[in-house]
């Protein structure tokens, strides 16, 4: 999280510059799939190993406060392979991430994949929604305030986002619920009543998205606010700038044309940078609403303790994260005049 | 010989004074951070003298007999909680559970942090090559889910919490230390360090931390910000420790007794700002200190 | 256009676009009221673990369960006990191995089928050959020899042993014409809609961590229920829940605090209901845990296994108080293991069997057990270390957590250190399993039957030697218990049964494994402007949710006729208008401030 605050080090690009040929750039593309590839299979194991020392006989916790006979309880601790060396349960695991297999929730009786498959849409449409608005908010006010440097409206606009930004996103949850009483419902993603045609759907889930948007925007805009305000600030004293209004540029068409194109990038790189702090966003803000998504899930295994589904969902959430720093990185590659123009 | 290095020592000192000083000058022009500051001193006061301009016993729930969810009144300035203890007291003495624990936390985070990013820097080589490879992935790793694995895998506790932060905050700090290192052990003085015989330890304790020590005191400032905030929601989860009072585990107290549905807002409202308040005063200290010693952001503009 | 104006532009399209969303959803959202039929809203805070019955344990799968299927016999509504149903009458064998029950006609699945023997004894040797159909109700069918259809009506079952339970065999019937074609029970997911049952509603939907819908049976052989469609809506934050009854989104949700059931008293809209608790809350003090075999286990603490210290610890605690601070009243005062609501088997302790609140009386026991109190209050043992002891608590469960601060008081008080930590779930089941705890908190929640839960204290019920197996409650095996147990379990003449359940729990209080604290209330609340009729289990004071049936769900029928609920509509939409017009206000006076600094910039 300390990140945002320090986006010189973040916006610095990836290390190689110089040299530049097809090789150079295949390589580079390959080893960050290969680091990827390593990546994932890190959390896969990380995922493993958190959760196999978890404390607990997890059969005993599925089957205390109801009738279970010894026989029913071993016959659990085979079905889940519980019984199995440390070892074999890591094969089996491993083996069945490869095959898309995530195991089988013990709460639920499922497969893990499938529960995780069912939440990821709601968490996408929350996520989506909520990080594009925050990125065009955020930019929006950024380049403002950086091009009206030291107005009245910089600076409001960047203590109220230092302000937001150290809101923790369930308190301001908890706040909106109790301060708009009957405008929106308490929780929840679409009410049961609704018709099924498409229209009043949408118009329903667009009705029960707008506070854990509020609340997510509110928190999470401000990183993008700063960032885009101090790399526009950096950008503003490159001379081509003044080159470009030596040339008799009008001055928003210098800041159009070149300053905010060229401040965007690190701003878009560290969109993708920061979807840990957007996941976290999500957990919190799904658990404040009811939002079915992957965050409620988290929190719902977390208090069973399920454990293939913890393992699950860490492994999806992290993962995830992981790729898309990747094509960030990619990205960044492909998009960076600086990188892109020898 | 120690003639010699007696001499380039205090000289190193009168220096370090005078930078010291120089950044004062720098921080203090800045309102914000000076505003932080201020704000920050009260609060720790405030947090500190607890014990001597509060009675603890009104905190035990056996020895007290207020109203349930009590609104604000004379005997009760913020109203009670749901154990009938005063919210007033409870938030004054959660500041000094909640700031430990993210003083603790930051710390905890950026000792790993520098650690592992001057050794990547100072080495190079492999030694860096796997350092930075751990970084990068526990870098984009989303440190909440991994410090609530932790804390549901660890004992309960405060502990547990402070090692859980500290274990997923720590890569950022090392890349900036890392960047700070490469950069000063890039200067001629440290060639001639070298030169001169300094081992890796004369390099790194007598050169690269004093340099880089600074702005991780920077970075600090701004890790506590966050490890406040991680604490409240890890304490809002549930995997808090519920017999510690901590602004975090107030809300989720006061989220799960119905100050919500109560309009219990006297419960609701002081931990919440109580957070956004010491997390604002560290964040706009940290800028402060980064601008004044960062010179990549104080820039030349 | 400038960049910047676009963009802002586009995003007050954006934020009033998603709010203008609302006003239109609305009247999306009242076409409920113009449906044939009134819909009861219900809120959950549990999700659903299956909608398998043979593999569903969570309350809220099982109350699904009791709403989609029937069960052989059901638990009456006045008072839990055994009443009609899928079977209308039966009769046992003199020996009580052998068991007739007539199925009624005219009970039909909701395709159509008629209900018949067949489906039940399917049901029932389903749950005998197959390990996976036995996970959820597995212990109702342990001691069958054989289930048998003798016709259409008949059904014979044959058990190895005598079983109390017979005639509360707490398993859905599922329809075998259907359920004979599954392959693997253990993976069955059972939910093609709408799911062919038998119970007063038919499962519609479902849709995981958002809601359940369910229709009338309106062929239901005890008639058609008086609301139409009945639907679960999840919260999974409490308070969310209350807030949406306040707002009229759902009309009856249960599992209140005392603070909200509080706040909810004064809204007129709004009924409350408090009933007696199924479940007991207790103090585990380790009397000394042992496998089955009776090898010591665990690491308590060896002074505990004198029963005369656990007395002494137990009159330390004043359960009157714990209710009064602790529960704020919502609850009665802990005596036996099974809680008053079940009244015909809760034990009433008299004379010397009360555990009354004395400090004065519990440090003079301890003191003439040779426990002297060291210079810093604290007793010596008789090991010759001071007498400390650790306190487990759940941290999820915030009613222990204060207890226990009250608890670690009164133990100082009388000359015992304790050490309060709180642990998670796992973790607690971990230390109790292992007997690796001195004090912890624990609870169960009972069944009209007290046969389960008083088969926990038994000695067969510890764990084996290698600590795995057996769910043993609290430590306990004593002879006269044991004893006890088993004459019950053979015992059929109700009243004399019910006697013997009565000497199991005094001597369960006299060996004290456990201090039963207290019974907690359930607490509910329903908008009653919409809403009356709910049936409640026990008659007169019991619960509407979570009851040994569906009673509460089934009388439920509208208030009046119909249009309520339209108030708080219309207050959505003008709060929604209000918010537009206020957010688009905002958007207007940013997009015209931006403009003037722009034409500024260009002078």
């Amino acid at each position: 999280m300390t990140d945002l605050l320090t986006p010189g080090e973040q916006t610095e690009p990836p290390a190689s510059t110089g040299r530049r040929s097809s090789s150079g750039t295949l390589r580079f593309v390959l080893g960050k799939l290969g680091g990827a590839v390593i990546s994932v299979a890190f959390v896969a194991g990380l995922g493993f190993l958190l959760f196999r020392v978890l404390p607990g006989d997890p059969v005993l916790t599925m089957t205390r406060g109801r009738p279970t006979t010894p026989e029913a309880i071993a016959e659990l601790r085979i079905r889940f392979g519980l019984d199995d060396p440390l070892w074999k349960q890591f094969l089996d695991y491993v083996g069945g991430l490869l095959t898309g297999d995530f195991g089988t929730s013990y709460a639920y009786s499922r497969p893990v994949g499938e529960m995780i498959l069912e939440r990821v849409g709601p968490t996408l449409l929350l996520v989506g929604t909520g990080t594009i608005l925050a990125v065009i908010l955020g930019m929006w006010i950024g380049i403002r305030g950086a091009w009206e440097h030291g107005s009245r409206f910089d600076r409001t606009t960047t203590s109220l986002a230092l302000t937001l930004w150290s809101v923790p996103t369930f308190w301001l949850g908890l706040l909106l619920l109790m301060l708009t009483g009957n405008l929106f419902p308490s929780g929840g993603m679409v009410d049961p009543s609704t018709p099924k045609e498409f229209l009043p759907q949408l118009l329903d889930t667009a009705h029960h998205l707008v506070l854990p948007c509020i609340t997510f925007v509110a928190v999470v805009y401000a990183q993008y606010q700063l960032v885009m305000r101090s790399s526009l600030l950096e950008e503003m004293g490159a001379d081509y700038l003044n080159t470009a209004r030596a040339k008799g540029m009008r001055e928003d068409m210098v800041r159009r044309r070149h300053a905010v194109p060229n401040a965007m990038l690190p701003a878009i790189t560290l969109v993708f940078l920061h979807l840990g702090l957007v996941v976290q966003g999500a957990i919190t803000v799904e658990t404040v609403f009811s939002w079915p998504g992957l965050g409620l899930l988290l929190y719902e295994a977390l208090s069973y303790p399920d454990l293939p589904l913890l393992q699950g969902v860490f492994t999806v959430l992290a993962g995830s994260v992981v790729a898309m720093n990747v094509v960030a990185d990619l990205l960044y590659r492909v998009f960076d005049p600086r990188v892109r123009a020898v | 010989m120690s003639e010699k290095q007696q001499t380039p020592s205090q000289l190193a000192w009168a220096r370090r004074k005078e930078a010291a000083s120089r950044a004062w000058k720098q921080f203090r022009v800045q309102r914000s951070g000076l505003a932080g500051l201020i704000a920050l001193g009260v609060i720790a006061a405030l947090a500190i003298l607890a014990p001597v301009l509060t009675d603890s016993a009104q905190l035990d729930v056996t020895k007290v007999n207020g109203p349930s969810l009590g609104a604000p009144s004379g005997d009760y300035l913020l109203g009670t909680d749901e154990n009938g203890r005063s919210v007033l007291l409870l938030t004054w003495w959660g500041a000094r559970v909640s700031l430990t624990v993210g003083l603790s936390a930051a710390l905890l985070s950026v000792v790993i942090g520098t650690v592992i990013g001057v050794l990547s820097a100072h080495f190079g080589g492999w030694v860096s090559a796997i350092l930075m490879r751990f970084t990068d992935f526990f870098l984009v790793l989303p440190s909440l889910v991994l410090a609530i694995a932790l804390s549901t895998v660890l004992d309960r506790g405060l502990f547990t919490i402070i090692l859980a932060i500290g274990l997923t905050s720590w890569p950022s700090t090392a890349r900036l230390v890392r960047a700070q290192t490469l950069s000063v052990e890039a200067r001629p003085y440290i060639e001639r360090a070298r030169a001169l015989g300094g081992g890796h330890t004369h390099v790194i304790t007598k050169h690269v931390l004093p340099s880089v020590l600074p702005l991780v005191f920077a970075n600090t400032t701004l890790a506590v910000a966050s490890a406040i905030i991680a604490e409240s929601t890890l304490s809002f989860l549930g995997l808090g420790d519920p017999t510690q009072v901590t602004w975090g585990s107030m809300l989720k107290s006061a989220a799960s007794n119905g100050a919500v549905t109560t309009g219990a807002w006297w419960y609701l409202l002081p931990p919440g700002l109580g957070i956004v308040a010491v997390v604002l005063a560290f964040t706009l200290c940290g800028r402060a200190l980064e601008t004044v010693l960062n010179p990549r952001l104080r820039g030349e503009r | 256009m400038s960049a910047g104006r676009r963009l802002a532009g586009f995003l007050s399209a954006l934020v009033c676009g998603g709010l203008l969303a609302a006003p239109v959803a609305v009247p999306a959202h009242a076409q409920q009221q113009q449906q044939p039929g009134p819909v009861l809203r219900v809120g959950l805070l549990q999700n659903i673990d299956s909608l398998n019955p043979f593999l569903a344990v969570f309350q809220s799968s099982t109350e699904l369960g009791r709403l989609m299927y029937d069960f052989l016999n059901a638990n009456a509504a006045k008072d839990n006990s055994p009443a009609p149903g899928l079977a209308e009458k039966w009769e046992s064998s003199p020996d009580k191995l052998t068991w007739t029950y007539t199925i009624r006609s005219g009970a039909k699945w909701t395709d159509g089928t008629p209900i018949t023997a067949k489906d039940v004894a399917f049901t029932y040797n389903l749950m005998v050959t197959n390990d996976a159909a036995a996970t959820a109700n597995g212990s109702f069918v342990s001691t069958f020899k054989s289930v048998t259809a003798k016709d259409e009506r008949t059904l014979v079952i044959e058990t190895k042993s005598p079983q109390a339970t017979m005639l509360s065999l707490d398993v859905p019937i599922v329809p075998e014409h259907l359920w004979s074609k599954v392959s693997d029970i253990g993976k069955f997911a059972n939910d093609q809609m709408p799911v062919v049952g038998s119970g007063p509603f038919i499962l519609t939907e479902h849709k995981p961590d958002q809601f359940i819908r369910l229709k009338a049976n309106k062929d239901y052989w005890r008639g058609a229920p008086k609301i139409d469609e009945l639907q679960f809506l999840y919260f999974k934050n409490s308070d969310a829940a209350v807030q949406a009854l306040r707002k009229g989104e759902v009309d009856l949700i249960n599992r209140l605090t005392p603070t909200q059931y509080q706040a909810l008293g004064s809204d007129a809209n709004i009924t409350l209901n408090k009933a007696p608790g199924r479940r007991f809350s207790e103090l585990l003090i380790n009397p000394g845990a042992a496998t089955r075999d009776n090898v010591a286990i665990g690491d308590g603490n060896a002074a505990l296994k004198d029963v005369r210290v656990r007395k002494a610890i137990s009159q330390g605690i004043d359960t009157k108080a714990l209710v009064e601070r602790v529960l704020k009243g919502f609850g009665e005062q802990g005596k036996g293991i099974i809680p008053p609501v079940f009244s015909d088997f809760h034990w009433e302790p008299k004379g010397a069997e009360v555990n009354t609140f004395d400090p004065a009386a519990a440090n003079k026991a301890l003191d003439e057990l040779g426990m002297r109190k060291g210079a810093d209050g604290v007793r010596i043992s008789t090991d010759g270390k001071p007498l400390k002891l650790r306190l487990y608590a759940r941290n999820d469960r915030p009613n222990d957590v204060t207890s226990g601060e009250f608890i670690k008081q009164w133990m100082l008080d009388i000359g015992i250190a304790v050490d309060f930590t709180t642990i998670s779930g796992n973790q607690m089941n971990e230390q109790t399993n292992t007997g690796n705890y001195d004090l912890a908190f624990s609870g169960w929640g009972t069944n009209p039957d007290p046969d389960y839960i008083l088969s926990l204290s038994t000695c067969s019920q510890r764990p084996g030697a290698d600590g795995k197996g057996g769910t043993t409650a609290a430590y306990m095996c004593d002879k006269t218990y044991d004893e006890l147990y088993a004459k019950q379990l053979a015992e059929f003449d109700p009243a004399k049964r019910a006697e013997l359940v009565k000497q199991a729990q005094a001597r369960y209080n006299e060996v004290r494994p456990s201090l039963v604290l207290y019974y907690e209330n359930a607490l509910e609340a329903y908008r009653s402007d919409k809403f009356s009729g709910f049936t409640k289990q026990p008659e007169g004071n019991g619960v509407i949710r979570e009851q040994n049936g569906v009673w509460g769900y089934y009388g439920a029928q509208p208030v009046g006729s119909s249009g309520s609920g339209g108030g708080s509509n219309t207050g959505v939409l003008i709060g929604v208008v209000i918010a537009v017009i206020v957010l688009g206000g905002i958007a207007i006076v940013v997009i015209s401030k931006r403009r003037k600094v722009s034409s500024d910039d260009r002078e």
